[in-house]
């Protein structure tokens, strides 16, 4: 179905980060954005897994007019050392931006902050997962400095394939010494 | 992210076992829970993301299949002894065919043949033999079967085996669970493991030979589409039992293939004649099984993508059974690799067949042991006539003779190298992103293997009193005729995990200059290995024709060496020409700002570099280029536009030359036998595309000559859509005026 574009802004968006607290205003909404896309649900678990365990990293982007939600990105930051040598590893799990709101740089700009957030709590790099034909999507990511590093075969329950995109902060090799320390 | 959930579970506990005590913890936990606020997170650091998408909530439609609407039942209503028309069981017939296909394609059983009604019944009793597989549930009741249900069952019946043929094939063979393919069957006997072949192949004979001689007759062409799907059936089995007898005459192991690409097109012509029956399938099914899987669509194929998508399963089939037809480990290579790069790449059953006909049982084609391949291979490619090779080595018990200790230090030598060669075949049998996954790994294994290799071959050039090689420009050291081996092969992955990486679309517009040097520093350097190995070859076959011992079969193996470093030789001069052209070319239009790079806030080239030659970084040899280096021979920024684009012409001309001259050697020359009509045609693909890239630079030329410095160019770069160019390693972009 094709959705209706605003073509301005309502005014100058709120961004913030979630909260805890945040979870019964704003959770029912953060779910019904996200799954519009999904085939499949993701249960409440997978929200509160994120938002429980890595509120500073997840934003929203609200309407100035009644704060309702527009867009949300939510990710995680941990140590991840399933090949050498171990990193850092920010994750972008989810990213959405309302449909009619599409087109204004909210997605860049939510990006960019959890970016700045992982960054500033030192990851070495911050990887995804986007499907292969969502074009947008990695033209967003590349824009920003965000490398395919690897394709996925079916990757999704739709039979779709994936890119893995990879965005390094700091040098590996640095990374390397500071283990070996 | 991922949305994967794992798809199956432990069975889940009985609570009726006599061992087990229940207790009834409701209170506890009411009381446990309201220490907690709404939405905290309880759980300990073995609960990761992987467990949580797992989840389930109970009540929700779209994740609980046990959720029922006001008023729905439980179980499907559909009774499958119902009366059905003649063309409404061709229509069943059809609908399982697709959803065969989409089973095929890698959708579980679940989202596939076990939402038909039909065939849950038949299996829902966990059968064990033919006569338990039953519609009615009595084998009494069985026996007065309808004809048309009859000939329905048996066909149900007949496509499960031939399914569990395939599923036994996948399970044997490397392959990705739940990315290739599902074979999951849920705890059940769905697939009829337990039943015989032949009482199937029986019960398929029996169903034909009843509806010839039924009484209220359907329509001659009806009756005669029943036959042809019941034939199908008959077909596949004997396919799939044929494909274990490898040493047979691979054209009788083709013939149920070809038959079926013959009866497919006859099921196309003839399935308007059916009548669907939607309400025989249904995804309520998937209630039954044993698995926390939320509900799942079935998974609709078109009959025309189903018949196309079997078109090329059975002529597939057909093919890879010239795969027997054995000539010569490289050629055998050349055999998979092409075969593998077709797209759309053949299904996982193809892909893992052909696995099985190459390993099974560790017996080599059926045929030959891994030490006869491996030294088959390196006869050809560095040790021709080699005492390494000797079998008369064997036979020697004195523990001190140099041809028994020969003998050892090939022997462990084969075991070091055993596993990574026979990955090198297996990785080209996986889909096409994982072979380049996997080769990243295995890059990895070779570079070790090559160590370690290089000491064997140092201990038997003691052995066997070789003399470093002495040349005008000095000393070119020992033969190293092992490790040189490996380390062919090494460079051989190297180069594919970057063509793959074009082939792929990983890499961005302005990252195609650098990749394309990076492919031409890589098969240089396999140039420069080739004339290595032939400088040694020369020299071992100036000594042997001078003894007395030199005879027409040994000069034959020489000449097939000579004959396969030219023609790797020219094959590694063509790639390495083709991808300094287009680095060229490249380059230019990124200098001209015809190709504009993303602004990149949060990244550096540096930084990118690391990411991109990742699996290269901690190769010894070659070693990656540092990042000035690479970035000096990518931008080459002491040379002019016009003298980049005259490199770039004459670079692109020489490939051009080079494939030509491939396309006119034979299947024996270019190691292709077997498999020659293939390995032609990508050789012609190459050399379109390196034409298009003359074109390309020829325009460019043109137009930079007629505006002069620094006038506009008008001209804009179309880059070609993945997989639609001439040749998928080869992106060659269109130059095209704007104005």
């Amino acid at each position: 179905m094709e959705v209706a574009r605003v073509t301005e802004l309502p005014g100058e968006l709120r961004y913030i980060q979630y909260e805890h607290v945040l979870e019964e205003q704003y959770l029912p909404a953060i779910r019904a954005l996200i799954s519009k896309d999904l085939s499949e649900p993701y249960s409440i678990y997978v929200y509160r897994y994120f938002l429980y365990q890595w509120a500073h990293l997840c934003y929203m982007a609200l309407n100035p007019a009644d704060n309702s939600l527009i867009g949300v990105i939510i990710c995680k930051l941990e140590p991840h050392a399933s090949h050498s040598p171990p990193t850092h590893r920010g994750y972008i799990a989810m990213l959405a931006v309302s449909s009619a709101y599409r087109g204004h740089g909210i997605a860049t700009s939510l990006v960019k902050m959890s970016i700045d957030a992982m960054a500033e709590r030192n990851a070495d790099e911050i990887v995804l997962e986007t499907e292969e034909t969502n074009l947008p999507a990695m033209r967003l990511y590349e824009r920003l400095g965000f490398l395919r590093s690897k394709k996925l075969h079916r990757y999704y329950l739709n039979g779709n394939s994936a890119y893995r995109l990879v965005l390094l902060l700091k040098p590996m090799s640095l990374g390397e010494e500071h283990q070996s320390d | 992210m991922e949305q994967h959930a794992p798809q199956s579970l432990p069975p889940r506990p009985n609570p009726s076992h006599p061992g087990v005590m229940a207790v009834d913890i409701t209170d506890n936990f009411w009381a446990a829970v309201k220490t907690l606020a709404p939405g905290e997170l309880v759980k300990d650091g073995h609960f990761t993301l992987f467990e949580s998408v797992g989840a389930l909530e109970i009540m929700d439609p779209k994740m609980d299949s046990g959720c029922l609407a006001e008023g729905e039942s439980l179980d499907e209503e559909y009774s499958v002894t119902r009366d059905l028309l003649p063309e409404e069981v061709l229509g069943i017939m059809d609908q399982l065919l697709c959803l065969e296909m989409a089973w095929h394609q890698g959708y579980p059983l679940s989202q596939t043949l076990l939402t038909s009604v039909y065939v849950e019944v038949l299996t829902k009793t966990h059968p064990t033999t033919i006569e338990e597989v039953t519609f009615t549930g009595s084998s009494e009741t069985e026996k007065n079967l309808p004809t048309l249900l009859f000939a329905l069952k048996a066909y149900c019946i007949g496509l499960l085996k031939g399914c569990d043929f395939v599923n036994e094939l996948v399970k044997d063979e490397l392959y990705y669970e739940e990315e290739d393919f599902v074979t999951n069957s849920f705890g059940r006997n769905i697939l009829l493991y337990d039943v015989e072949l032949r009482p199937v192949n029986d019960m398929l004979q029996k169903a034909r030979a009843e509806l010839r001689v039924m009484n209220n007759k359907p329509s001659k062409d009806i009756a005669m589409a029943l036959d042809i799907r019941l034939e199908l059936r008959i077909a596949f089995l004997r396919a799939m039992e044929l494909s274990a007898l490898r040493t047979a005459n691979p054209e009788s192991l083709k013939m149920p293939w070809i038959q079926m690409h013959g009866l497919i097109e006859h099921i196309k012509k003839q399935h308007s004649l059916g009548k669907p029956v939607p309400d025989a399938f249904s995804t309520k099914l998937q209630r039954r099984l044993a698995s926390t899987l939320p509900p799942r669509p079935i998974v609709y194929l078109s009959f025309e993508e189903t018949h196309e998508h079997f078109r090329r399963l059975f002529k597939d089939g057909k093919e890879i059974m010239d795969v027997l037809k054995y000539s010569d480990p490289q050629s055998l290579l050349t055999f998979v690799s092409t075969f593998q790069a077709r797209k759309p790449q053949p299904l996982p059953c193809i892909r893992t067949l052909l696995q099985n006909l190459m390993f099974k049982d560790n017996v080599f084609l059926g045929s030959y042991t891994i030490r006869q391949l491996i030294d088959h291979d390196l006869s050809i490619v560095s040790l021709p006539c080699a005492t390494q090779l000797d079998l008369a080595n064997d036979t020697i018990e004195v523990p001190t003779d140099p041809r028994h200790r020969t003998s050892n230090e090939m022997t462990i030598f084969r075991q070091r190298v055993e596993e990574c060669y026979l990955d090198v075949f297996r990785i080209f049998c996986q889909n096409r992103c994982r072979v380049r996954r996997t080769l990243c790994h295995n890059i990895q294994a070779w570079d070790a293997l090559q160590a370690d290799v290089e000491e064997i071959d140092t201990r038997l050039q003691e052995l066997l009193a070789e003399k470093p090689l002495q040349t005008e420009s000095g000393s070119v050291g020992y033969s190293l005729p092992l490790s040189s081996w490996a380390y062919l092969y090494k460079l051989r992955q190297m180069e594919w995990i970057v063509q793959l990486g074009f082939e792929l679309s990983v890499y961005q517009t302005d990252e195609l200059a650098g990749m394309y040097w990076y492919v031409n520093y890589l098969a240089k350097t396999r140039a420069q290995h080739g004339d290595r190995i032939k400088t040694f070859v020369m020299r071992s076959l100036t000594a042997s024709r001078a003894s007395n011992s030199y005879t027409a079969a040994k000069d034959r193996e020489y000449m097939r060496t000579l004959s396969y470093i030219r023609a790797t030789m020219l094959d590694a001069a063509c790639t390495w020409e083709f991808a300094d052209g287009l680095c060229c070319l490249y380059t230019v239009l990124n200098r001209l700002g015809l190709i504009k790079s993303p602004p990149r806030p949060y990244s550096n080239d540096a930084l990118r570099y690391e990411i991109r030659m990742k699996p290269f970084m901690t190769i010894g040899l070659p070693q990656l280029p540092t990042f000035d280096e690479f970035t000096k021979a990518t931008a080459q920024p002491e040379t002019a536009v016009d003298a980049l684009l005259t490199y770039a012409e004459s670079a692109v001309g020489g490939a051009k030359k080079g494939y030509e001259a491939l396309s006119k050697m034979t299947d024996g020359q270019t190691f292709s036998v077997g498999c020659h009509g293939r390995w032609l045609a990508n050789v012609k693909d190459c050399l379109k595309a390196a034409i298009s890239a003359g074109i390309a630079v020829t325009t460019l030329q043109k137009t930079i000559a007629k505006v002069g410095d620094g006038g506009e160019l008008k001209l804009k770069v179309e880059m070609p859509e993945a997989g639609k160019g001439y040749h998928d390693w080869w992106i060659v972009p269109k130059i095209v005026p704007t104005g």
